[in-house]
């Protein structure tokens, strides 16, 4: 009866929200909305030709500051809770033959992930996505060979540095806002070469590098944090 | 239109899996399923079949899709993987102190 009654509750859910839907209007109701206006706009005030990077860096850049200290303060309260000894307990790997072939096959990682970070005004990617890479090499060296070799190849005191370095830069690149153009944050135009260009876009690029190793090493210390609890005993 | 209905079966999805599993990660990953439920509504129908809005160096498309929702998103991508991190940090800890990760039979809750 209790399952039936709940069931109904569901049905009646998904009936409003269908009915919702249905009204919600066609068209545009605003002749000239924000987005427009950042459509429009983007290119000459930030000249970042991906407008996703622009607004995320440049219109709304406190956002993304918010953004990463939600990310940190994660990372710090995972690292309190899991991480009582940061001893490497390591597991002996996978096979030669994946050994191997990804050893061959990390550089490539590494250079894509640095490709997305420092092309995120021009292409799609940007600081986050890339950093995700980043981190996906950690993983597969904790996966593959051993959470010890990762844990002497990126040691946890390297990775906090770049987790907090990542975060000075953004913090240090916004003040340096303030220094020349009088506002947080805001774009450090004589940076600017012609759009299109890598060096492009003001401090764009140097927000995504920062936001890069900070995502990609904040990721690394997660999954080091768990994998080191999880299986710690069995080793 | 299909992505409304998307939308809705798979919200309900994941609310049916919070609401009715006892396991917490399931929980987890149920909240997990309604995030990506909202993240793939906000971004289909901000489509409106036009190019993705990134500039091309040699023709400047004047068409773009909307940018402010696909920021958004990668905004909420971001911290759904960090609340995930940290639920799943704090089910790790419950299971080395209670012994058990099933919500029901976890002890000394109620009183």
């Amino acid at each position: 009866m209790k399952k039936f009654l709940v069931g109904l509750l569901f049905i009646g859910l998904a009936f409003l929200l269908l009915i919702n839907f249905a009204e919600l209007p066609e068209e545009k109701l605003i002749t000239f909305s924000l987005s427009d206006y950042y459509i429009g706009f983007g290119l000459e005030q930030t000249g970042a030709l991906n407008l996703v990077t622009a607004i995320l860096y440049d219109y709304r850049g406190f956002d993304s500051l918010g953004e990463s200290t939600v990310i940190f303060a994660a990372v710090s309260g995972i690292v309190l809770i899991l991480s009582r000894k940061m001893l490497p307990v390591s597991s002996h790997g996978l096979s030669f033959i994946v050994k191997r072939t990804l050893g061959i096959l990390t550089p490539f990682i590494a250079l894509f992930s640095l490709y997305v970070i420092t092309h995120g005004h021009l292409t799609p990617g940007g600081g986050f996505q890339g950093g995700v890479i980043l981190a996906a090499i950690s993983i597969i060296f904790s996966i593959v060979y051993g959470s010890a070799f990762d844990y002497k190849r990126y040691s946890p005191e390297l990775k906090t540095t770049f987790e907090t370095g990542g975060a000075l830069v953004f913090i240090i690149i916004g003040g340096l806002g303030i220094l020349f153009d009088g506002f947080f944050l805001d774009n450090l135009d004589f940076l600017t070469h012609s759009p299109g260009t890598l060096i492009s876009a003001g401090s764009i690029p140097l927000i995504n590098i920062g936001i890069g190793f900070k995502v990609g090493a904040g990721l690394a210390i997660v999954f080091y944090s768990m994998i080191q609890k999880t299986f710690g005993e069995e080793f | 239109m299909l992505h409304h209905l998307v939308f809705t079966v798979l919200f309900l999805l994941g609310l049916y899996t919070v609401i009715y599993k006892n396991n917490l990660i399931k929980m987890v990953i149920g909240l997990n399923i309604m995030e990506i439920a909202v993240f793939f509504w906000v971004i289909a129908v901000s489509d409106t079949g036009k190019s993705v809005p990134i500039y091309h160096l040699n023709k400047f498309a004047a068409s773009f899709n909307d940018p402010v929702p696909q920021a958004l998103t990668l905004t909420g991508i971001i911290i759904g993987a960090s609340t995930t991190a940290l639920l799943l940090t704090f089910i790790i800890e419950l299971n080395k102190f209670a012994d058990t990760i099933d919500s029901n039979k976890l002890e000394g809750l109620n009183e």
